[in-house]
């Protein structure tokens, strides 16, 4: 993978938790001074929240369409 | 009608969830919806309610399994029907409140109440995307299906290569946020 797509696979362990705690350091030290970099993560953290909306509307689209077959 | 299923436990559904979803929330819904219409009816509640009811709890349900969030001591049907008490409880309680303000007051919590419902815009981001890239990634963040299972449904040769697409994906997402990142937080 090309390293934009590696850095957003890093960040993601980083986001979920999954980084060693070294590693780890370093993803926070480099938060504190790296103002564009920060608004990455924000971007990514909120694209994990899209991704859930979506996901929820898919859902219920499902249990809509269950809910039809079953009961309606 | 089917026949009712037996109990599925925790492991287990999780499993039958990421393998054959429909088939799996089909047989939760089968026996949820009725016992808890039931249950609505006789708390002052409509068919609508019950519907919305069930929705919302299996939905809360989907997350917290996949999540690996619960320890289910039941079957996912008794665990979920707790759940709904919960929620018509609240509810009720809720509408009650409502009812003892004046109308116009009454107006105003309930616009302000849907101000802070969950943003929707966000999904339209996802939707953007296009059809390929917005199912790679629910499949894979929400539903909580498997990359070798998402790779086959999508025609992406292999898992290595589903695996990247899935990364550009959340690239491109990444990158159309800026606009919204830009207008709510600064």
């Amino acid at each position: 993978m090309r390293p934009a797509l590696e850095e957003i696979k890093h960040l993601e362990a980083f986001l979920q938790g999954r980084l060693p705690e070294e590693e780890e350091l370093d993803v926070e030290i480099r938060l504190l001074w790296d103002q564009e970099w920060k608004q990455q993560v924000t971007q990514q953290q909120l694209s994990y929240q899209a991704i859930r909306e979506a996901g929820r509307q898919q859902l219920r689209q499902e249990l809509q369409a269950v809910h039809q077959r079953l009961f309606g | 009608m089917q026949t009712i299923t037996n109990p599925v436990m925790a492991s287990d559904i999780r499993e039958a969830l990421i393998l054959d979803r429909e088939k799996t929330l089909e047989n939760i819904y089968v026996n949820l919806y009725p016992v808890v219409l039931h249950y609505v009816r006789q708390r002052q509640g409509t068919a609508e309610d019950a519907q919305d009811l069930v929705q919302e709890s299996v939905m809360l349900f989907y997350e917290k399994v996949m999540q690996q969030e619960l320890e289910l001591t039941s079957s996912a049907t008794t665990y979920i029907m707790a759940v709904c008490k919960n929620r018509w409880r609240r509810e009720l309680e809720k509408r009650n409140r409502q009812q003892e303000l004046s109308p116009e007051i009454s107006e105003q919590v309930g616009a302000e109440e849907q101000e802070e419902e969950p943003d929707h815009k966000l999904a339209a981001f996802v939707e953007q995307l296009g059809e390929k890239c917005s199912k790679v990634l629910v499949s894979f963040y929400y539903l909580g299906q498997r990359m070798e299972e998402i790779a086959e449904q999508l025609n992406y040769g292999t898992v290595r290569s589903a695996t990247v697409q899935k990364y550009k994906c959340l690239e491109r997402l990444r990158k159309s946020l800026a606009a919204y990142t830009i207008n709510h937080f600064r």
